[in-house]
């Protein structure tokens, strides 16, 4: 029962510091195999497997044109499906992290109660799971606005800024509501909820320069839609993929172009939450779960 | 809510202190886990605790446990349900925080805490295989190298490739198993493993326990197992209520833990029932020095025989009553004797009003060990019974160890 009487010379050894072994290196296999596990299981005993990846997405435009096209949807704007299903498969892909990620880790009990491993990468595998997903859903994607002759790859460096931002915030969502809904199971509802209101604010299939160009906002706060980083990120993806112009041009008056980072900020208050969250949730995961 | 997620910084334990030539696999100093009683996992008890501003209720299940694991040593761990065992695994695991106090461990961990628990039944048995080794941070080509020897241990060779929710649980543990141990970890935590799987698996787990020792190894365990866990510990540590009781030589602190249970379930297993037409008032012992009745339920002696006082009383006049006995082994719950007056061929007196007898029993048929007294009352065809205590009483024999076994079996010897 006394203490100390124990030499300490190992390498692994932290001081004070619980448990916490670092290199990213030793848990990139581990990354990569929880990736290829949330996509294996997605499409587990399916008899398409994969291809349903390419086949979703193609087959939710051939949805939209049809029903978009008898209900008339379209207020006279030009490519207006083109924009809405650019839109959609976009909003796909934060939608369906915001969803897996609820369970990222409170579904993954039996391992964080048995084993060590640093829990973030539970909520992160699940967001790069989408991310390959997003991946093979561009595909169609690409070729639908190619066909239709509304490809427009003149701008597609903001592609890079778009990928980046819209990752880091799957990355962020998924490490706050994978970590709260540990501790408040609440939030699965609050999610259901609130994932559609996210999806109200956010122009997928409306344009904001038509929408809200007559809505009584004052000029000077129009530029707060950025403060939805997804409103940003959309608009990056349509300027790298349709040209269409990052801010509407019924704004580009009293709107500065500028205004767009404020997503590139507001993501980076998401991420930073997220990883806040976890780092706090961290210690008590074990006792909760 | 503010002390919620409070980092705790570790206590001043002493760092590195005197050396003592060996080198220590794992370092528990001075730790404390608090669990906090929680009323459920929502937001709205959360916002009315923290508007309360009470303090949560708290169960402190390890409280201040200091143990050191040398490098080649094997640590037993002994408790009874609830004394913390497992949470100090999943501490040293790294799974579980201490509340204060710290862990280190030196080299790599591995953990048969729950066998195949990692495991997503979706995925075939190849695919977890992989999965448990990326979890335990294993390269790839490592974990590829050791694959077949993994499979050719668990004898799962026609089923790998199998879906796991299709292996029946023998097979599923049997995969647990092989993994965790091939993963050859520095430090291997096994939590009551020798529970589960047939004989041959059990076998193959502790063949496989004694190859890890050999190799030079640490290993912490945990069983209820006590003889198991005497043949293959170095060390036996003790906790009872979140305390560490004992530390120390596997025999010395096996006994004591044994004491102590025994002690402690003797009361807890008591049992009675009956018609209670007629009612036992009290059973004891009495001293076989000076033959006074002994308080309590509890009688340690060496004595070839003991005697019982029972005292009863009925309500109505009963003709041909029986009084017996059964004695039983505490630890395993079977019978080792049992009879009555009507066998002895002692006629009890019709019972009527308060009454009582006094029961000896030589003891010098039956080994050392611990025994439980059951007593009971009924009528001479066995169809009613009036009252019976079961295990009302405790004998614990000490050594007389004269003869191998669990009991005496007179024999004789002659020359051919």
């Amino acid at each position: 029962m006394s203490g100390g009487e124990c030499e300490n010379n190992g390498t692994g050894a932290q001081d004070g510091e619980w448990h916490r072994k670092t290199g990213v290196a030793k848990w990139r296999g581990l990354v990569r195999i929880l990736v290829a596990r949330n996509l294996k299981i997605r499409y587990k005993g399916s008899a398409l497997g994969f291809f349903w990846s390419l086949l979703t997405p193609a087959l939710t435009i051939l949805m939209y044109a049809v029903f978009a096209g008898i209900l008339k949807f379209n207020k006279g704007q030009p490519a207006y499906l083109q924009f809405l299903v650019t839109g959609i498969i976009v909003w796909n892909f934060t939608a369906g992290t915001l969803n897996d990620s609820l369970f990222s880790i409170a579904g993954n009990a039996n391992l964080v109660k048995k084993v060590f491993f640093p829990r973030a990468i539970l909520p992160l595998s699940t967001a790069l799971a989408n991310g390959v997903n997003f991946l093979l859903t561009v595909v169609p994607l690409l070729l639908y606005l190619a066909v239709t002759g509304t490809l427009d790859l003149g701008g597609a460096v903001w592609l890079v800024p778009a990928v980046a931002l819209q990752f880091a915030l799957c990355v962020g969502v998924a490490l706050l509501v994978g970590t709260l809904n540990v501790f408040f199971r609440d939030v699965q509802h609050v999610v259901g909820v609130g994932q559609l209101a996210w999806f109200f604010l956010t122009p997928v299939f409306y344009d904001l320069g038509m929408q809200l160009g007559a809505a009584p906002i004052h000029d000077g706060l129009k530029g707060l839609v950025f403060l939805n980083p997804m409103t940003g990120i959309l608009a990056m993806y349509r300027r790298g993929l349709m040209g269409r112009a990052l801010v509407p041009e019924e704004w580009s008056a009293v709107v500065p172009v500028q205004w767009i980072w404020l997503s590139a900020l507001a993501t980076a208050l998401v991420l930073a939450l997220g990883v806040f969250a976890l780092r706090r949730g961290d210690e008590r995961f074990g006792d909760v779960l | 809510m503010k002390n919620q997620f409070a980092t705790v910084a570790p206590t001043s334990a002493p760092e590195n202190g005197e050396t003592s030539g060996r080198e220590c696999a794992v370092n528990v100093s001075h730790v404390v886990k608090r669990f906090r009683l929680s009323s459920g996992a929502s937001l709205k008890t959360a916002v009315i605790d923290a508007f309360k501003r009470r303090p949560h209720p708290q169960f402190t299940a390890l409280d201040d446990v200091s143990l050191q694991v040398y490098r080649g040593e094997t640590v037993g761990i002994v408790g009874e349900n609830g004394a913390g065992k497992s949470t100090l695994l999943s501490i040293i695991a790294g799974t579980l925080r201490p509340t204060s106090g710290f862990v280190r461990t030196n080299g790599s961990v591995s953990s048969l805490l729950e066998l195949g628990a990692g495991f997503h039944p979706d995925l075939t048995g190849r695919e977890n295989v992989m999965l448990y080794g990326a979890i335990m941070g294993i390269p790839r080509a490592t974990m590829a190298r050791r694959f077949d020897e993994i499979v050719a241990f668990a004898g799962l060779e026609k089923f790998i490739d199998q879906p796991v929710r299709f292996y029946s649980s023998g097979m599923y543990v049997r995969l647990g198993f092989s993994v965790a141990v091939q993963v050859d970890p520095d430090i291997l935590l096994v939590d009551e493993v020798l529970a589960v799987g047939d004989a041959d698996f059990q076998r193959k787990c502790l063949e496989k326990m004694d190859e890890f020792r050999a190799a030079g190894k640490s290993m912490l365990l945990i069983s209820h197992d006590i003889a198991t866990i005497r043949r293959v510990s170095d060390r036996i540590a003790y906790l009872s209520h979140g305390r560490l009781e004992g530390l120390g030589d596997p025999a010395t602190i096996a006994k004591a833990y044994l004491d102590d249970s025994v002690r402690a379930n003797a009361a807890a297993r008591r049992r009675e029932w009956g018609t209670l037409e007629a009612k036992f008032d009290s059973a004891v012992f009495l001293d076989p020095a000076t033959s006074s009745p002994v308080k309590g339920i509890v009688l340690e002696t060496k004595s070839d025989s003991v005697r019982v006082l029972l005292r009863w009383h009925s309500e109505k006049r009963l003709e041909n009553p029986v009084c017996g006995f059964s004695l039983e082994d505490a630890e395993t719950g079977r019978t080792i004797h049992g009879s009555n007056t009507q066998q002895a061929g002692f006629a009890l007196p019709a019972l009527d009003g308060a009454g009582g007898a006094v029961v000896e029993f030589d003891l010098r048929g039956i080994q050392a060990g611990d025994y439980m007294l059951s007593f009971s009352l009924h009528s001479a065809d066995h169809s009613v019974n009036w009252h019976r205590l079961e295990r009302c009483l405790l004998l614990r024999l000490r050594s007389r160890k004269w003869f191998d076994g669990l009991c005496s079996m007179p024999s004789s010897w002659y020359l051919p």
